[in-house]
């Protein structure tokens, strides 16, 4: 008897063993931020070759965004995706062993049950790409391993696919109590173990030699499919259930002394349904504000909160608290912050200092002259306000109010009403603390 | 059960084992590192705090506690101001040493000028005394201290030296509606016995009465007025 291509089952080890390596990659990084502390990440094609990249990377970028993990309010970080797709890689590498080594003896049915499921990882790809072109405008290089991954996987499932239809492919796939060896010989009994029947002639297959397959029953797809809801479930449960209790951690940062600043130099923002008193600290031309300040809007937070900000900007220029400037530019972004309440443009001055933050640290660093030009070309209504007397003064007061409450010289800091979130739950763990500590956030 | 069912559901369980294993390591390694955090894992951010200019010397700053501790800057007393006495106990040092302790607030602070045997502010002073005032930064202490001439006897000028003293005080109590004033103004009243300016002060200083005739004896009817870019 011919053999069947056994390319589809090589391909299937390739694919699946990548996919289980990129997202071992992806796991272990996620599961290393779960002590609350900053880790560097593996963002390469290949990751263990080149050590973890600290800093700011696509990986870190995709790990910190809402689309990483499901049920973040219900566990601290949340479940990563990256979880369901080692066990999903790890039945498919199981699954694409069995086919390389079952040879002809594979029933029909099982082929086609491998070409259908292994379509499966690639539907998540194709998501996740799209929310990496729409919504992070980035690509973290494990996730595209794992593109890759599930794109040769998806090929190998079409060739299985295909393969197993052969000449009759489309009548065969249809099933019943009298299964048919494709092309010839007698109709098989249900339930008589296919593998063992006799099989007259030998089918060609458009893409693999001659073979002779057996059709098999239903039961291989049926059986399939739960079995990858296993492999690609079990690996979360365990990781829910090891996971360590965070409560206690949530409030052990401390509460401001006082909160009232009785000047009027802090800065309301208006939010469209606010149910949760706020205070944050914020520099415009901090990265870690912005990325704060986009995962609040992105998590639907920000408009739930009302929202006081205290702008801390980390420029010596005008923070007597600083010895060097490690934001330069940034007091003249807080005073035209400062002067946008004046005339309700605050929020929009705030946004456009996160959104252009990138261009606008350069022109930082290139002089305050020409970060000065950028404001005034965008909001020109402010410029004259950013010289006054008045707005110094007001700075002052908000470094004052920072003093008072001996707040660290570090940005951003939020202030749930009087207790002070951890700067570790800013980030993963975002949505878990404001469903402890303000689960009103999240309701209708 | 043919040789690749075996294969591939040693392979699949092998699998599974293998990956719910590393899972668990990762989380347990995780929550280790969490309850037992190395030192260097967690890096203490400084604390916002008042500014400390180069000025704050071992001997400036024992004459600010002085004046911290004893003139209820501190605590929940609400004593105000300092006999001279006081400072004479702990101001062992020469009138220049200690006039020169002040001298580098030059640019922060005024002298505020009263009239001869006066303690009634004019517009001068008391705009002066609000710009000095409303310029805080990050600091944390205001400080007035007022002197008197030697002419006259020496009584009266401790009295007028005190009363000088309250005038800018209730001054900016009265502007600066500020419910926390006394946890910020420290007050000293020097008598005429006590460390008197030399006229070089007419020239160096910002005072109330710009172009107005000053001598030594001018420079003396005053109270200096800063804020203290000083930590305790």
């Amino acid at each position: 008897m011919s053999s069947r291509s056994r390319l589809p089952g090589v391909l299937g080890v390739i694919a699946a063993t990548m996919g289980l390596f990129f997202s071992a990659f992806s796991t272990h990084d996620y599961a290393l931020h779960l002590d609350r502390q900053l880790h560097a990440t593996n963002c390469s094609f290949v990751p263990g070759l080149t050590g973890p990249e600290s800093g700011d990377n696509a990986c870190k970028a995709a790990m910190y965004s809402s689309y990483s993990a499901i049920f973040r309010d219900k566990y601290w970080g949340g479940v990563p995706i990256s979880l369901f797709a080692m066990g999903a890689y790890a039945f498919f590498l199981a699954l694409a062993v069995y086919l390389l080594t079952a040879g002809n003896s594979a029933s029909k049915r099982s082929w086609q049950a491998y070409g259908l499921a292994s379509l499966t990882p690639i539907i998540a790809s194709a998501v996740m790409f799209t929310i990496s072109v729409t919504k992070l405008g980035q690509f973290c290089k494990l996730c595209v391993g794992l593109y890759v991954a599930s794109g040769i996987l998806a090929a190998s499932g079409v060739w299985a696919l295909v393969a197993a239809g052969g000449k009759r492919g489309a009548g065969a796939v249809g099933g019943s109590a009298t299964d048919t060896i494709p092309d010839a010989g007698p109709p098989v009994p249900a339930g008589y173990p296919l593998h063992a029947y006799a099989m007259p002639e030998p089918a060609r297959s458009p893409l693999g030699p001659s073979s002779l397959v057996p059709t098999g029953s239903w039961l291989a797809p049926l059986s399939l499919f739960p079995m990858l809801g296993v492999f690609a479930v079990a690996p979360a449960l365990v990781y829910t259930s090891s996971l360590p209790d965070y409560r206690p951690m949530l409030l052990s940062c401390g509460k401001i002394v006082d909160l009232n600043e009785k000047t009027g130099a802090l800065v309301k923002l208006k939010t469209l349904r606010p149910v949760q008193p706020a205070l944050t600290f914020e520099d415009p031309l901090c990265p870690t504000c912005k990325a704060f300040h986009k995962r609040l809007q992105t998590e639907e937070i920000f408009d739930r909160l009302d929202l006081t900000v205290a702008i801390f900007p980390l420029d010596s220029e005008c923070n007597p608290m600083l010895d060097r400037p490690f934001h330069p530019g940034s007091c003249q972004l807080a005073k035209a912050f400062l002067c946008g309440d004046k005339i309700g443009k605050a929020r929009e001055i705030l946004d456009w200092s996160y959104d252009n933050q990138d261009e606008l640290r350069d022109a930082g660093k290139a002089g305050k002259e020409i970060i000065r030009a950028k404001i005034r070309e965008k909001f020109p209504d402010v410029d004259a306000c950013i010289d006054d007397k008045e707005t110094k003064k007001r700075l002052d007061r908000v470094l004052q109010f920072a003093v008072t409450n001996k707040i660290p010289i570090s940005t951003p800091q939020m202030f749930l009403g009087e207790t002070r979130l951890c700067e570790e739950d800013t980030d993963l763990g975002l949505r878990y603390v404001m469903g402890q500590l303000a689960p009103q956030v999240f309701q209708p | 059960m043919k040789l690749a069912h075996v294969l591939s559901l040693l392979a699949g369980v092998g699998l599974l084992v293998g990956v719910v294993s590393f899972v668990s390591v990762e989380v347990k390694a995780a929550e280790k590192r969490l309850t037992a955090p190395k030192k260097a894992d967690a890096p203490v951010a400084a604390t916002a705090d008042h500014t400390e200019a180069p000025y704050c010397t071992p001997q400036f700053k024992s004459v600010l506690q002085r004046v911290v501790n004893a003139c209820g800057l501190v605590g929940e007393e609400s004593r105000r101001g300092c006999q001279p006495v006081d400072v004479k106990q702990f101001a062992t040092i020469s009138d220049e040493d200690f006039n020169a302790l002040f001298a580098p607030l030059e640019q922060r602070g005024a002298i505020i000028l009263f009239d001869d045997a006066g303690d009634k502010l004019d517009d001068g002073a008391k705009k002066l005394i609000m710009e000095k005032w409303e310029d805080r930064r990050l600091a944390r202490y205001f400080f007035i201290v007022s002197r008197a001439s030697k002419s006259g006897a020496a009584g009266m000028n401790k009295a007028l030296s005190h009363k000088r003293a309250n005038s800018v005080n209730f001054w900016l109590a009265d502007q600066s509606k500020d419910p926390d004033l006394d946890k910020k103004v420290g007050m000293l009243w020097l008598g005429e016995e006590f460390a008197q300016l030399p006229k070089d002060y007419c020239d160096k200083w910002t005072n109330s009465r710009p172009g107005k005739p000053c001598n030594a004896d001018a420079i003396n009817r005053s109270a200096f007025i800063s804020w203290v870019d000083c930590r305790l």
